[in-house]
Parts: structure tokens; C-alpha cells; sequence
């Protein structure tokens, strides 16, 4: 396996800016190599963290499921109740895909009764938003500035 | 993937063609950051003068679907008026000289598009010049230049709903993941309809800082990249212009230049138009949709297009986790902002003061 996957990406991205980009002849290649470094960084990030990320996506979604478990379909309870099939990248973007089409599903039938609707309504409402929030700023790539 | 040398050699065969005398390039350069076109800078040698011209060339990807016969027409139409554009020479679609079609257009020398390093009285000045201009564009008759020849004309009623619907579309088409935060947006964008444009307005469609060039006096010498002009709402291009995005950083300047509403009052009296706070409130949360879009086509390009520009990249994953955060901060409810997130371990973006963006905090309460 390769060690470190990370931060291999990083030293990678160091080598490639710091050695290989001075010694490129053409402008446009040097800007080029130079953006390429700063994307393997961000994916460095995302090799590290990324899979944490939509772990506790996914978590947050279901506690927002489970308060308005009464106003989602069988077929959305079942994907909600659903197993992780593997910690691999792809399966993890399969539940969270899922699930936050599930979570726009419910806000959209959220805001279709909110005026008229009971008081819980508002507050799946805002928990989506604090979610949504929440989401936001945990996937901020940081390795751009 | 074509090499310089090959385009020297087609561009100067080309261009031998047309004007009828001895071409040759003597210097060539490919500038960076184009993500819709790919962009050459060439010197020639045209039968004993010195001339440069810019060639536009389709790639195998685009960031946006755009017709070249659009941009190029607009600036067609453009250049005998008082908007600053580069002159259009040539317009080809004949793949067998660069594999693909392109566009000539003349150099506009000793410019520059960056205005980092500019201080501040300079970029109030250049800021002045920007939003004049783009009111003197509001203030066309788009019919009288001709452009219901090189795109639609849509019903005043209308404007505001064609380009929703258009972009909506786009999402939903080129989206890798559910994009939850945009469809928000569209939710409230399409319960919350504008009303009717004040006037008919030729749209650049992308104005703002970094695609107008400006020379050592901080005027304004040519308004870029008219791929995706188009007629609709005046008050469309001046949302776009505002956006956050060209302010990261900065926030409370349009485009890095000058205050928000200065920019607004200039444009109000260049334009003779009047800038209804309501409408613009809904054009700027489009336009944050717009460039969601965008960057989302960014990045389904780069992993299923052809083309791997790392532009692409960087659009498509840096610009949307930007764009939706500035979506977040015009729809989520007042009472929410800034409640129970998470420490970050660095500093977020300032808001920008209530009379700049009047968010649409509630509206989903």
C-alpha cells in the first residue's frame, strides 16, 4: 500500500512546484504546473479527510431523518436506515448521494407547507439549514487560497 | 493537443490567405486561464509591418456551451459603438487549419487585466470607468446594433424566467452530486419571480473585473469575453458584477474597485435606468446560481469531457464550495446565521453590510 497517501500527494505537489515548474520553458506551462501542484494538495486534503467528511454528512442527515421520519416514504426510510456497504470513496458517495437527495426531497415539502404548518416544521426546516451550513463549511478547500 | 508551432504556421497561412500578402509569425505565446476558448497571442510580420492579433480556438472542452459565432457577432456588433471591445478580424469555422474553428481579433496592446496591485484611488478610478460603461451597454437598443440577428429576443416577462429555466437545466444535466444548496435557490428563484425588465438590455453575461483589459491611465480599453451575451434584464449584468465571488477577499467592493453602491448610483446614471433594490436582490441570488452552473460544468467536463484543463479543476471544486457559501449566506433565515456550526481554522468571509446584498434571510421560514 502507499504509505502516507496524503501526504505523498503533498510532497509530490512540493516536488512538482518547487523543481519540475522553474525549469518549464513556456508561461502558460508554468501557470499550468503551478495550479496542478495547488489541486494535488486539495486532493491531499481530501484523501485524508474526505471520507470523515461525508461520514459525518451522513450522520447529520440521519438525525434530521429520524425527527421527520413521519413525513418521509418507505422507500426514503429504507436508503435512511440503509448499511454502509464499504468505507470505499464511491460506496460512501453512494449513501451520501442518496441521502442528500432525501434531504432536499424533505425540504422541499417542508417549504410547500410552512406557512400553514405545525411548529415541527420549522424546526426540521432550520435543522436542514444548520446543516447545510454545517456541510458548507467542513468540505471548504483550504489548500486554495 | 496542437502544438504552437503548429498554430504559427496555420494562423500565418491563413492570414496570407486572406489579406492577400506575405504573413509570418514572428512570436507566440498561449495566455493561461481561458477556460472557454483557448487563447493565443501572436506578433506578425505582415508583408514588412509588425501587427498582433489574438486567436480564439475552440477545445475539445468548453467550460460553457457557447456558440463562437455569438461571441464573435457580438463583438461585431459591439465594436462601432462607444463600448471599448477588441476589433474582430476573421471568424472561422473550417477545422483544417487549427483542427478545430477559431477567431482573429486585434491585440490591444500595453494592457493588463489584474488590478491586485493597483492602489486604491487607482481602482476607484478604473471602478467609475467600469460601471459607465456598463450602463452605456444597458442604454442600447440591442435592435438598432442588430443583435435579434445572433440571439433570441425575449418578452420583458420573460427575461428572468428563460435564464432561470436555462440554468436550472444546466445543474441538473451536468451535476456530479445533489447539489442541495442550489436547489434552494432554484426553489426560492422560481417562487420569487422579478418583475418585468424595465427595458430590453444586450447582457454581456460575464462582466466583471478580469475580463476587461486597462491600460496605465486605468480607462478601460476592451470589455472581454462576450461568449455568453445575450438580451434580457439590464439589471442582470450589473448582479453579476457584484457578485461575491469577484470580491473574495475584499468584501464591500464590487469587483475589488468600489463601494457597492457607488458602483450601483454610477451605473443608474450612465445607464438612465433605475435599479429597483427588489429586483436586484433577486438577480443576485441568480446570478450566485448562474455561476453554480457554471462551475458544476466546470467540473463534469473535467472528469467526462475531453479536456483536463486544470482550470476546469479549480472552477469546478474551489468556485462552487465558494458560490455556495455565498448562496448560503443570501437564503438561509435570519435567525440562523452563525448558529451552531463548527469552529473553523480559518477566518470566513466577512459579510458584506446588509444595504449591499439585503439577503433574503426568512424566506424559507
Amino acid at each position: 500500500m502507499i504509505p502516507y497517501t496524503d501526504q505523498a500527494l503533498r510532497h509530490l505537489s512540493t516536488r512538482l512546484m518547487a523543481q519540475i515548474l522553474p525549469d518549464i520553458g513556456s508561461e502558460y506551462s508554468m501557470s499550468d504546473a503551478a495550479l496542478v501542484g495547488l489541486l494535488m494538495n486539495a486532493i491531499a486534503d481530501e484523501a485524508e479527510e474526505g471520507i470523515q467528511r461525508r461520514l459525518e454528512d451522513i450522520s447529520e442527515m440521519r438525525e434530521i431523518f429520524v425527527i421527520a421520519a413521519d413525513s418521509l416514504t418507505v422507500a426514503e426510510l429504507e436508503l435512511v436506515g440503509a448499511e454502509l456497504r464499504s468505507y470505499r470513496l464511491s460506496d460512501v458517495n453512494q449513501l451520501h448521494d442518496g441521502m442528500t437527495r432525501i434531504l432536499i426531497e424533505l425540504q422541499t415539502r417542508n417549504e410547500n407547507k410552512s406557512e400553514a404548518g405545525p411548529e415541527g416544521v420549522k424546526d426540521i426546516t432550520n435543522a436542514i439549514w444548520r446543516y447545510l451550513k454545517r456541510h458548507a463549511g467542513r468540505h471548504t478547500i483550504r489548500a486554495i487560497p | 493537443m496542437i502544438t504552437l508551432e503548429e498554430v504559427k504556421g496555420a494562423v500565418a497561412r491563413f492570414l496570407s490567405e486572406k489579406w492577400n500578402v506575405p504573413v509570418s509569425v514572428t512570436a507566440i505565446s498561449k495566455i493561461f486561464g481561458g477556460a472557454s476558448r483557448e487563447t493565443f497571442r501572436l506578433t506578425l510580420d505582415v508583408d514588412g509591418q509588425s501587427k498582433r492579433v489574438i486567436i480564439r480556438r475552440d477545445p475539445p472542452s468548453s467550460l460553457i456551451d457557447t456558440e463562437r459565432a455569438l461571441e464573435y457577432g457580438a463583438y461585431e456588433k459591439i465594436f462601432p459603438t462607444d463600448i471599448p471591445v477588441p476589433e474582430p478580424l476573421f471568424l472561422e469555422d473550417d477545422p483544417s487549419y487549427l483542427g478545430q474553428p477559431f477567431s482573429v481579433m486585434a491585440c490591444i496592446d500595453d494592457c493588463q487585466t489584474d488590478v491586485s496591485t493597483l492602489s486604491i484611488e487607482a481602482r476607484r478610478i478604473l471602478g467609475e470607468h467600469k460601471y459607465q460603461i456598463l450602463g452605456r451597454l444597458a442604454a442600447n437598443n440591442p435592435i438598432d446594433l442588430g443583435f435579434d440577428s445572433i440571439t433570441p429576443v425575449p418578452e420583458l416577462h420573460h427575461c428572468a424566467l428563460e435564464q432561470l429555466n436555462y440554468w436550472r437545466g444546466v445543474i441538473l444535466d451536468d451535476e456530479i452530486h445533489p447539489q442541495p444548496i442550489a436547489q434552494a435557490a432554484m426553489r426560492w428563484l422560481g417562487s420569487n419571480l422579478p418583475p418585468p425588465a424595465q427595458k430590453l438590455a444586450i447582457v454581456h453575461g460575464d462582466y466583471r473585473t478580469g475580463n476587461f483589459l486597462f491600460n496605465t491611465q486605468n480607462e478601460i480599453t476592451g470589455v472581454l469575453d462576450w461568449e455568453m451575451c445575450h438580451l434580457g434584464d439590464p439589471l442582470e449584468d450589473l448582479a453579476w458584477s457584484l457578485d461575491p465571488l469577484w470580491t473574495w477577499g475584499e468584501p464591500g467592493l464590487a469587483g475589488r474597485l468600489l463601494p457597492v453602491d457607488e458602483a450601483i448610483e454610477i451605473w443608474c446614471e450612465s445607464s438612465g435606468l433605475v435599479c429597483d433594490r427588489i429586483a436586484l436582490k433577486w438577480w443576485r441570488i441568480f446570478v450566485a446560481l448562474k455561476a453554480i452552473a457554471i462551475w458544476i460544468s466546470s467540473s463534469e467536463y473535467f472528469h467526462h469531457g475531453e479536456g483536463k484543463d486544470s482550470i476546469l479543476a479549480m472552477a469546478g471544486w474551489v468556485m462552487t464550495d465558494r458560490q455556495n457559501k455565498i448562496l448560503l449566506d443570501y437564503l438561509m433565515p435570519h435567525d440562523l446565521v452563525d448558529a451552531d456550526l463548527e469552529p473553523e481554522p480559518e477566518p470566513e468571509r466577512e459579510r458584506e453590510p446588509e444595504t449591499e446584498i439585503e439577503s433574503v434571510k426568512g424566506a424559507h421560514q
